[in-house]
């Protein structure tokens, strides 16, 4: 270290005229200072980096959610500054609730099914032969790779109106007449078919780190349980999903985060014109944005959705710190 | 401990949620380099008009390269609020003429003065005053367009349809005569009409005397719920279920309605002049339905009467955003002279100059659009109007229409309603 910084060779050469009393003190403080700053430097990076891609964003777009903010605006770069108009706006307009309650409903669904599937297939990771294991893992690892648009032209293809063959294969089947069935005619089938894309994209990354979760489930514990004459059901409801409490609560509120703001799947596979009965939040506040030229009141519906997200993971929160007090 | 790793976690999440953004353009304009937005409809249709004026154009500037990036309808408008927003706007853009007014009222192009532009004395006056905004010029005039109903003689023949309907009853009755010939193929459509087709649509609703929307006073009223605005939607939502087994929530351009009229399945459908020869085109289309190809002007409810067609149209601007206006401006003499506006009417097209409308006159494939660009209608001049069409306004009444999800009455009191709250936001 002094070889390569010669001004630390000269301050210890300088030191060595104090009396060691005074650099016992010396050293005692500098350790000191060193103990409460290094988290804080060893923090900087992360906090550096977030305050430019999420802190910097985030200003600006609460900033832009109190501005009249169209195409006039943005044109000359300055927005007029109105307070909660966007707010009460979006509030008093129907078709916003409508938005809000269709994308908490879809999510809900969404989520649910993510979770019970993703630790279903979980389950049976445990139970099958390394053979299946690996190929099912690897399944699992295609999906989770795949990029989305890449999986939405698939899907897109398999409801295709012409050549879908989901269409040919339910007609081969007897299941009804789908020559030509428009799946996104009726908004129901529509969204069943949004919700089987993001369930079958969500899964692969709830069933892996669920399965690696249920690998560090003590044997014993578990071995106790079944002499002690419980069902598996049981065995699972007891002792499984209470030791891997903490993996479900974040892997669900990483799910509601990310079926709350879903936009590619739907965006893309309706050829980026989706019709109103189509509007999630985070389509709405595009379409107010970006093809109304309301920036603002696109910013407020952002704003909305964010703290929506914010308060349904800080539920999770809050039972997460006091469940570290209890332990 | 936990719940450190859990705060991590969330952490994580939430910048995760800050992922999504909006793409942009990133053409800033070099010395050496002007950058064009034109409308991917050129480039299928008319790329040796754009080869001509970039030649025209390197011949006067050999020392500036012209980058044109070809562009779709659906989305043009959004990367170009981008490329505002970022600085990094185009020096030369294309627009649909109903798009204009919004930007010049906002204030997003360079004005510009009439006289150095060719033929801008004979400029067609319907795409003149799309350029125009309180009287000052925005924009050259590119293009104008007319629909026609495409159609297949030999399934016409086969179906015993001596000649073309001269009124609507007359085309719906042929229409069920092609469907009886035709239809046990159940991917046959005696009219390719898919739900949200809302420029053929609205052109029932103008010939029945109906309007998307008033101004009276200085406010604007939606008025696609007046009786007869109702009445043309109902003949619409007749073709839907009687003529057409279109997919009833696509539009005309995806799929290409053209390329699907290739594919031979299908007897007719309205399309623009260039969607003819796109029909035939060697590589996407079908070049052997040549000899039985032809087209007629839309015939209107009143006997031997046309339909009005939406005089459709493309202007080309200088946002104000760019460092090389004389630059763009040359580019646009360029590519509105006589030499390449032959070459956009040769693709099917009605070029910007009355000068040149005996070229379509005198041309068998481009007579019957010129005829049908005789009865015109426009959309409400509103410099709004952009956000209805953005809005999918139309489209959403359409849609409901199609598929039965709302009665005509419920769906165009909805789309009016909407109509006049868009129309007189900010008024």
């Amino acid at each position: 270290m002094s070889r390569l910084a010669p001004e630390g060779a000269v301050a210890s050469v300088a030191e060595s005229e104090f009396t060691l009393a005074s650099r016992r003190r010396r050293r005692f403080t500098r350790h000191r200072l060193g103990h409460i700053a290094a988290p804080y430097a060893l923090l900087a990076p992360a906090a550096a980096v977030i305050g430019v891609i999420l802190a910097y964003p985030m200003y600006q777009l609460v900033r832009m959610s109190f501005q009249k903010y169209g195409l006039f605006e943005l044109i000359r770069h300055k927005g007029r500054w109105i307070g909660t108009a966007n707010y009460a706006s979006i509030f008093n307009d129907a078709e916003f609730w409508r938005v809000v309650l269709r994308t908490v409903a879809f999510t809900a669904v969404c989520v649910s099914l993510t979770m019970v599937a993703g630790t279903a297939i979980a389950l049976l990771l445990l139970q099958v032969s390394r053979v299946v294991r690996i190929a099912l893992t690897t399944g699992l690892v295609l999906v989770w790779s795949m990029p989305v648009i890449v999986a939405v032209d698939i899907w897109r293809w398999m409801v295709d109106y012409e050549f879908g063959v989901a269409n040919w294969t339910l007609t081969k089947l007897h299941v009804g007449n789908f020559v030509r069935h428009d799946w996104f005619a009726n908004p129901w089938t529509g969204f069943g078919v949004f919700t089987l894309l993001i369930v079958w994209g969500a899964i692969p990354f709830v069933a892996i780190t669920v399965y690696a979760g249920l690998a560090q489930v003590p044997q014993e514990l578990l071995e106790a349980a079944e002499i002690d004459g419980a069902r598996p059901w049981a065995v699972f409801r007891e002792v499984t999903l209470p030791l891997l409490k903490p993996i479900f609560v974040i892997l669900t509120s990483l799910s509601i985060i990310w079926d709350f703001q879903v936009f590619q799947q739907i965006w893309v596979m309706l050829d980026a014109r989706p019709t109103s009965d189509y509007y999630t939040m985070a389509i709405y506040a595009f379409h107010q944005s970006f093809q109304i030229s309301e920036y603002g009141l696109g910013a407020a519906i952002a704003v909305v959705m964010v703290l929506f997200m914010f308060a349904a993971t800080l539920v999770y929160l809050r039972q997460m710190l006091k469940a570290g007090e209890v332990h | 401990m936990k719940a450190r790793y859990l705060v991590v976690a969330l952490l994580a999440a939430m910048v995760a949620v800050a992922a999504s953004a909006a793409s942009g353009g990133t053409n800033r304009a070099q010395a050496g380099k002007i950058v064009v937005w034109l409308q991917n409809d050129a480039q299928n249709g008319w790329p040796e008009a754009v080869a001509l004026a970039n030649r025209n154009f390197k011949a006067q500037h050999p020392d500036v390269d012209v980058d044109v990036q070809y562009q779709s309808w659906g989305t043009h408008l959004t990367k170009f609020d981008a490329a505002l927003a970022g600085g990094d706007a185009p020096d030369v853009i294309e627009l649909g003429n109903s798009e204009m007014s919004k930007y010049m009222a906002a204030g997003a192009f360079k004005r510009l003065t009439q006289s150095p532009f060719p033929n801008n004395k004979t400029w067609l006056t319907g795409l003149k005053v799309s350029c125009q905004y309180n009287g000052k010029l925005y924009g050259v005039p590119y293009y104008a367009g007319a629909r026609a109903v495409i159609y297949r003689k030999d399934q016409y023949a086969k179906a015993g349809i001596k000649s073309t309907p001269k009124s609507l009853s007359q085309f719906v009755a042929d229409g069920k005569k092609l469907m009886k010939t035709y239809g046990k193929d159940s991917g046959y459509s005696a009219v390719y009409f898919p739900g949200k087709y809302w420029y053929a649509a609205m052109s029932f609703v103008y010939d029945y005397g109906g309007q998307i929307a008033v101004q009276k006073g200085g406010k604007w009223k939606g008025t696609l719920n007046s009786p007869q605005a109702i009445q043309a939607l109902n003949q619409v939502k007749t073709v839907f279920k009687s003529l057409t087994r279109a997919s009833r929530t696509t539009d005309e351009a995806n799929p290409q309605q053209a390329l699907v009229f290739a594919k031979g399945k299908v007897g007719s459908f309205i399309g623009n002049g260039w969607e003819w020869p796109y029909a035939l085109d060697a590589k996407l289309g079908n070049p052997a339905l040549a000899p039985v190809i032809g087209a007629y002007p839309m015939p209107s409810h009143i006997k031997g009467r046309f339909m009005p067609t939406f005089l459709g149209g493309s202007d080309l601007a200088i946002p104000v955003t760019t460092k090389n206006q004389s630059l763009a401006a040359d580019w646009i003499k360029a590519f509105t002279g006589n030499a390449a506006e032959s070459e956009i009417a040769k693709a099917g097209n009605i070029a910007n100059t009355t000068k040149l409308l005996a070229y379509n006159a005198s041309n068998p494939k481009l007579a019957p659009f010129a005829r049908a660009a005789k009865y015109s209608w426009f959309v409400p001049t509103s410099p709004n109007w952009a956000n209805v069409e953005n809005g999918n306004v139309l489209q959403n009444m359409l849609v409901s229409i199609a598929t039965g999800r709302a009665s005509v009455k419920a769906a165009a009191n909805s789309a009016s309603k909407q109509i006049t709250r868009i129309l007189n936001t900010g008024a």
